[in-house]
């Protein structure tokens, strides 16, 4: 495996953050869309919440995005934006709630105040269905399209860095120690299947 | 085994009908039934797919709903919710109410980790975790599916559905037990039998449900068991009971159980109104062909009872019965058949009358014919036997007619007849039935003539035949003999009455009587030469005629001798038969031609026999005037001489003079051409019948004989020794010899040698003797010493 070389911040009030941009592959080579990275040190548990309130989607009976990460203690709003009612509801572990049937914007926001996966789906609609993954940490990225995901304002430091993919819920996709010193672009390889 | 053979019309034409009804009724049946079979059988297989359509529609309704439902459990909030918060009670709970609302089975939830909830009561057996975890290896891993599977001895059809939250967490298994109720259902609904049906671990195919009787449903097991596969198309399963048309459908399966469900109809139960119908079918066509054979009964017989009408009268025609023909009432062929046969038997009858007429006719005199007046005979007796009275038949025949037909022709001869007939017409009664009987032989019947009546008419006759007949400018002299038997005194049987008139007319004929009455005494001698003629044919054929030779000695050259040939007849059982016994007979039946033929051929036999012995003798042999008659006899003699060698001139022919002259033209043409032979020929019993100078110059004899009564008696009676002298100088002026017949005794020799006689035979030298004694008598010298004696005197 190449080394790399990571640059660290050590005074955080000086210090220029850093952005760590991540290009990732699943098995096959192909962009490894809609993979959540994050990184974690033993700070970021504690840090402060850097989005308060963040949103999902529904359009046309989808959850857009469809993957989402946000920080613990993050709000999440579900603005309908169909001209139908929905009815969202999860029975993960990390949040159960429900939103009955509704239109436009929720009068409350849910608060997401345990670390870990939650599946939301409709109840209306058997085929809506949303991932939100709960981190410890306020620096995360989802990816895009082209497998790229960017972490930034970071302040240099060791950190681990995880990634998870919804289809593989219960495992997490890669976990690889990152020393980061300023901007760095990082290509990595995912495990996004099932199985082993 | 032969078929019966129909002999009548009737029968047969009965017999086509009827089979061709047989036939049309088999072969219609047998159409019916192999058509309506066949049917049968495409309507059971049509029903049987139609059942499996059902069936399959029915079922993939049945599973879309049941999958359907617990899908909603799966979906169900609160369920999610209970499992979700894994509370357990309500989860069961949840379970029991979707599976009773379904009427599961069996309601289960496992969840990701494999761990089983279950609606709580039922059915116990599934508690059992080993056949949960058979269950769930028959699972696929995830998802939606249905199928079959085999728990325990039981088939269920399952559901599972998986639970989401939305990710799957779980999933939602309903079991439908397949119990009776459930092939019942079908049953009604597919309506057909319906058996539902899975293979057990060691191969067997076990039943489940089951619409079919319990007894058949193991048979029917136990027939899948031995089929090889499963058959795509409708087949046929025999049971004891019943047999059932068969389709297999397949079942999913779950995992790799075999299942399948049969849809089945029972034949004999769809066939039985077919059965019904055949059965109408049997009993109209029984009653169809008893009606149409009773009407080609009655049209048979319609047909046949004409014809045997026609043909009993037919057969009354054969037998004589021209009655007009039986009425038949119609107007078709065969009345025109009965007019037809009318008209035959009417020309049959007419014709019949003719043949009649001439067969009881004689054509040339219009007289009845002999058969005629037998049966006229016949029916006189019949009639007079029953009366006791008299009746009297005559015969009459004429005298010397032949020598009428001979000399003047037949055209003459017919006429004489014709005219003999007239006149005994003329003399008779009505009531008398003249007859010609064949040549110139008439008979009359008279009936109620007594003897003496008869006689009275024959006298008449007698008369009427005396006058001179004018035929054609010829005065014709005619004479009869009649003869006459009476009833009852000589016969009673028309037969014998004729015989005996014959006899009697034979009697006249031979003495000269004008006629004679019947005697029982002419009978004799008739009935000896009746058994005479058959016994002399025997004779002739078994050479049981025998030649006897008298010698006829030389008076003056004493060295040569002649000897006359007579016939002698050794009968097996009367011995010696007489020559004056048979002889005459044979003359007048005419058998003589053949006797004469056999003399011939032994005498000129036994001359070329002697004459290449050494012996050299000149035989005579007697010709009769019916020998003389026959052309063809000179013929056969110069034949007879060239076949043995024979010296024709040592052979002497002895005619009479009464032969020659009954057709003096004919007799003298032929004495000429057997004097052309070379034979001698010599006129034997001179002086007995009627002598005619005229014809003695014209014949061509050399040798006269001396009738022996003239010479027998020679010494006692002067005449008559004038007579043999004259009749000696007589013939010797002719340039004829003369011998001398009947020499007895040494006396006569002596005369006869004075009166310069040349010949003498008789019993003084020897009495006819075979050819063997006369050969020894030949070496004898008594007989040259008794010739020289006379010569000297």
């Amino acid at each position: 495996m190449k080394s790399v070389l990571l640059l660290a911040l050590i005074l955080p009030a000086l210090a220029h953050a850093a952005t760590l941009t991540l290009n990732l592959r699943d098995e096959r080579g192909n962009p490894a869309e809609d993979t959540v990275v994050y990184l974690m040190s033993e700070k970021t548990p504690g840090l402060p919440i850097r989005q308060a309130q963040t949103r999902i989607d529904q359009v046309n009976k989808t959850f857009v995005p469809l993957v989402s990460a946000i920080q613990r203690g993050t709000r999440v709003q579900f603005p309908n934006k169909d001209n139908i009612r929905h009815h969202v509801y999860s029975f993960s572990k990390a949040k159960k709630f429900e939103i009955k049937l509704y239109a436009d914007t929720p009068a409350k926001p849910i608060l997401f105040d345990q670390p870990g996966y939650v599946a939301m789906g409709c109840n209306i609609h058997d085929n809506m269905i949303a991932h939100l993954l709960v981190v410890e940490t306020p620096y995360f990225a989802v990816a895009d399209r082209t497998g790229r995901a960017v972490i930034s304002d970071v302040p240099p430091g060791n950190y681990s860095l995880i990634a998870w993919h919804y289809l593989r819920p219960d495992r997490d996709a890669l976990v690889m120690p990152v020393k980061l010193a300023n901007d760095t672009t990082l290509g990595a390889s995912v495990r996004t299947r099932g199985g082993d | 085994m032969r078929l019966p053979r129909f002999r009548t019309l009737q029968g047969r034409i009965f017999a086509f009908f009827f089979g061709l009804l047989l036939l049309t009724q088999v072969a219609g049946y047998t159409l019916t039934s192999t058509i309506g079979w066949s049917i049968m059988k495409d309507m059971l297989a049509q029903d049987l797919r139609g059942g499996q359509q059902v069936f399959e529609r029915l079922s993939q309704q049945n599973t879309q709903f049941l999958t359907q439902a617990a899908r909603v459990l799966a979906a169900d909030y609160g369920f999610r919710e209970a499992i979700a918060s894994d509370d357990t009670d309500t989860i069961a709970s949840a379970l029991e109410n979707h599976g009773s609302r379904i009427r599961a089975d069996l309601m289960m939830f496992v969840d990701a980790n494999g761990t089983a909830y279950l609606g709580s009561g039922k059915p116990s057996s599934l508690q059992d975790s080993g056949r949960i975890a058979t269950l769930l290896q028959a699972l696929s891993p995830q998802g939606e599916s249905t199928g079959y599977v085999r728990l325990g001895n039981q088939l269920y059809q399952v559901i599972v559905a998986p639970v989401r939250t939305p990710l799957p967490i779980g999933r939602v298994i309903a079991g439908f037990r397949i119990k009776a109720e459930t092939a019942r259902d079908f049953g009604r609904i597919t309506n057909t039998d319906i058996s539902f049906l899975s293979r057990s671990r060691d191969g067997d195919w076990q039943i489940h449900a089951s619409t079919l009787p319990v007894a058949v449903q193991e048979e029917i097991a136990g027939e899948l068991g031995r089929a090889p596969d499963q058959v795509m198309s409708p087949h046929r399963i025999d049971t004891a009971g019943a047999s059932y048309l068969t389709l297999d459908v397949p079942l999913a399966a779950l995992n790799v159980l075999k299942a399948r469900v049969i849809l089945q109809s029972n034949i004999d139960r769809a066939a039985a109104p077919f059965y019904e119908l055949l059965g109408s079918l049997t009993i109209l066509g029984l009653i169809g062909l008893l009606l149409s054979s009773l009407a080609s009964f009655m049209m048979s017989r319609g047909i046949a009872a004409p014809l045997r009408t026609l043909s009993g009268y037919a057969r009354s025609i054969a037998s004589g019965d021209y009655r007009t023909p039986p009425p038949l009432d119609r107007k078709d062929e065969l009345a025109d058949l009965a007019h037809a046969f009318g008209d035959m038997s009417g020309a049959i009858a007419e014709r019949e009358k003719r043949i009649l007429e001439l067969a009881y006719t004689d054509p040339l005199t219009g007289l009845s014919n002999r058969a005629h007046f037998i049966e006229q005979l016949a029916t006189a007796l019949a009639a007079t036997g029953r009366a006791g009275a008299p009746l009297a038949v005559v015969l009459l025949d004429l005298d010397r007619f032949r020598y009428v037909n001979d000399s003047l022709g037949h055209p003459i001869g017919d006429q004489v007849l014709r005219e003999v007939a007239r006149r005994l017409v003329a003399e008779l009664r009505q009531t008398d039935t003249v007859a010609r009987l064949g040549g110139d032989e008439f008979a009359i019947l008279l009936p109620t003539a007594t003897p003496a009546a008869a006689r009275k008419v024959v006298n008449k006759l007698l008369l009427a035949l005396e006058a001179p007949m004018d035929i054609e400018g010829q005065l014709v002299d005619i004479h009869g003999s009649f003869g006459i038997a009476t009833s009852p005194e000589h016969s009673a049987d028309p037969t014998t009455l004729l015989r005996c008139a014959d006899v009697a007319m034979y009697k006249a004929k031979h003495d000269n009587l004008g006629y004679a009455e019947y005697d029982t005494r002419y009978d004799e001698n008739t009935l000896d030469r009746l058994s005479l003629m058959s016994e002399l044919r025997e004779a002739v054929e078994l050479n049981q005629l025998v030649l006897f030779y008298q010698p006829k000695i030389d008076l003056k050259h004493s060295d040569s001798f002649a000897v006359e040939a007579l016939v002698r007849w050794v009968h097996p059982r009367r011995g010696f038969v007489p020559p004056d016994r048979f002889i005459p007979f044979a003359e007048h039946t005419g058998y003589i031609r053949e006797i004469t033929q056999w003399v011939l051929r032994e005498g000129v036999r036994q001359c070329s026999v002697w004459q290449h012995a050494g012996l050299d003798v000149s035989i005579s042999i007697n010709l009769s005037a019916r020998d003389l008659m026959n052309a063809e006899l000179p013929v056969f003699f110069a034949a007879l001489l060239k076949t043995h060698g024979c010296r024709p001139d040592r052979i002497c022919l002895e005619i009479t003079e009464s032969a020659v002259l009954d057709d003096p033209r004919h007799a003298l043409e032929n004495l000429k051409r057997l004097e052309a032979t070379g034979c001698k020929l010599a006129l034997d019993d001179y002086g007995t019948g009627y002598s005619s100078l005229s014809y003695l110059k014209r014949m061509p004899v050399c040798e006269l004989k001396i009738d022996r009564s003239f010479v027998q008696n020679m010494v006692n009676d002067p005449n008559d020794t004038v007579i043999v002298r004259s009749t000696i100088d007589l013939a010797h002026n002719l340039g004829l010899r003369v011998v001398a017949e009947g020499v007895e005794n040494e006396a006569i020799l002596n005369q006869l040698c004075l009166l310069g006689c040349d010949q003498a035979q008789g019993y003084f030298f020897s009495k006819p003797v075979s050819a063997a004694d006369f050969e020894i008598w030949v070496q004898s010298q008594g007989w040259r010493d008794q010739v020289q004696v006379a010569r000297r005197a």
